[in-house]
């Protein structure tokens, strides 16, 4: 099952999202990114097992921002 | 000691929210929003579940609008500096403390005061019609901390989303003593002390915002979009710059708990009011004392209550009674306003102010004391 790493940008959206996801049935967990060339940035993800668009519109329903979104 | 004075702070806190103020500074010591470390991550996920705690218990839309700030005040602060610019028109009550006036003032916004009546409707009216096409907010206290008197919240509210005006509330003496839906009652900001009605820590503030608040006055870290020079613009974390006071956050949150374990704010309410009410009562009956409201009710009031001594200086009562173990407050209460209104600037006043651990008995050793101080 493919994984992708969900920008999310705060640590609160990234908890929101994260408890969203797994009430709906996905593995996801939060994992927290640094620094990298183009970034804006540290700041928090959601990384997710599963269907990309479901979870994103999952999120986007909820309020919860999502930043990018990224095949791991 | 008889403490007295809850209005300013709760003088006992439960020994559960102490436990969880112990146990954040024992076991939590990370800063939450800044590693990826297991305690730094744990730090935020208990941050985040005290968030939700809040949302449900204040009823607004989602945890992603609880910010943590240092205190009331400054949640005061934030929604009118953030919200308000110099000019701008805003009305508020004849009952609201330095907190709401000060900042009003030092901004130069064209505010303008309603006057609070004993007729609830007629109190509406009152804001109403000061209400002009520019006007952009109407920001009151939900209870005075001099006089106990409630505002019509709901009412308010009501005028607030039919004229499209923002809705400010400074909860600082209802919060955990009056139910609170800022949902339902259309209340845009909410600026809550935990350390008074939710017998959390000093030093810690909510503010709950519904609405965007466009200007910071306070930025720096936040632990995201690092390499922006500009001040992040998602709550809570745009107002939360700094390190949060986590042994504070654990204490709203056992705060919280505390008073739903006790059947919820009317509940204690109820119990505190009866307090107030034989205290009252008791008052009626010593010559010389001076009340300055009708007895009061829940419906109107909260449990603080007012008196003087004759011609004698609140702060020589107040003094008097400390002599004898028990803490009031006396003075303006940083409310000059509320003092205007009942002739009370040049006294002040002495006002008690009992917890859900205040007993029928200390109000009859109060009692006691004065009769015979007269």
């Amino acid at each position: 099952m493919k994984r992708y790493r969900i920008s999310t940008g705060t640590v609160t959206y990234a908890i929101k999202g994260r408890d969203l996801l797994r009430k709906n049935g996905f593995n996801a967990y939060m994992e927290r990114i640094y620094s990298g060339p183009g970034s804006a940035g540290c700041g928090y993800t959601v990384v997710v097992s599963g269907d990309l668009s479901q979870a994103v519109r999952l999120l986007r329903a909820a309020g919860v921002k999502v930043l990018e979104t990224n095949e791991l | 000691m008889i403490y007295l004075d809850n209005a300013a702070t709760t003088g006992k806190k439960p020994e559960t929210v102490i436990r969880a103020v112990r146990s954040a500074m024992a076991q939590y010591c990370a800063n939450p929003g800044r590693s990826g470390h297991v305690i730094s991550m744990k730090a935020a996920l208990a941050v985040y579940r005290v968030r939700e705690k809040a949302a449900r218990f204040f009823g607004c839309d989602g945890p992603e609008q609880v910010v943590f700030t240092a205190s009331c005040t400054h949640s005061i602060n934030y929604v009118l500096k953030g919200v308000l610019q110099s000019g701008s028109h805003v009305i508020i009550s004849d009952y609201e403390h330095n907190a709401v006036v000060r900042p009003l003032v030092a901004l130069k916004a064209d505010f303008e005061v309603a006057r609070v009546t004993p007729d609830d409707a007629e109190t509406v009216e009152n804001f109403r019609r000061l209400i002009r096409p520019d006007t952009k907010m109407i920001f009151v206290t939900g209870a005075s901390n001099v006089f106990g008197r409630r505002l019509p919240i709901d009412a308010l509210g009501k005028l607030c989303q039919e004229k499209g005006i923002l809705f400010g509330v400074d909860a600082a003496q209802i919060a955990g003593i009056v139910p609170i839906n800022m949902i339902r009652q259309h209340i845009d900001f909410l600026c809550v002390a935990p350390h008074k009605g939710l017998y959390a820590p000093m030093g810690i503030g909510i503010l709950i915002a519904r609405k965007n608040v466009s200007n910071t006055i306070i930025e720096g870290g936040t632990g995201t979009e690092s390499a922006n020079l500009i001040q992040p613009e998602t709550l809570p974390e745009r107002l939360e710059s700094g390190t949060l006071n986590l042994p504070g956050i654990f204490g709203i949150s056992a705060g919280i708990d505390f008073v739903r374990n006790l059947g919820g704010e009317e509940k204690i309410a109820q119990n505190e009011m009866r307090i107030v009410q034989n205290l009252y009562d008791g008052l009626r009956q010593i010559p010389n004392i001076r009340l300055y409201t009708p007895r009061i009710t829940p419906e109107k009031y909260v449990p603080v209550l007012s008196f003087n001594f004759a011609e004698k200086n609140s702060a020589e009562v107040a003094a008097f009674l400390d002599q004898h173990n028990i803490a009031v407050r006396a003075g303006l209460h940083c409310a000059p306003l509320a003092h205007r209104k009942h002739c009370t600037l040049d006294s002040g006043t002495v006002r008690v102010s009992p917890s859900t651990f205040s007993t029928e008995s200390e109000i009859r050793q109060l009692l006691s004391v004065l009769n015979r101080k007269n």
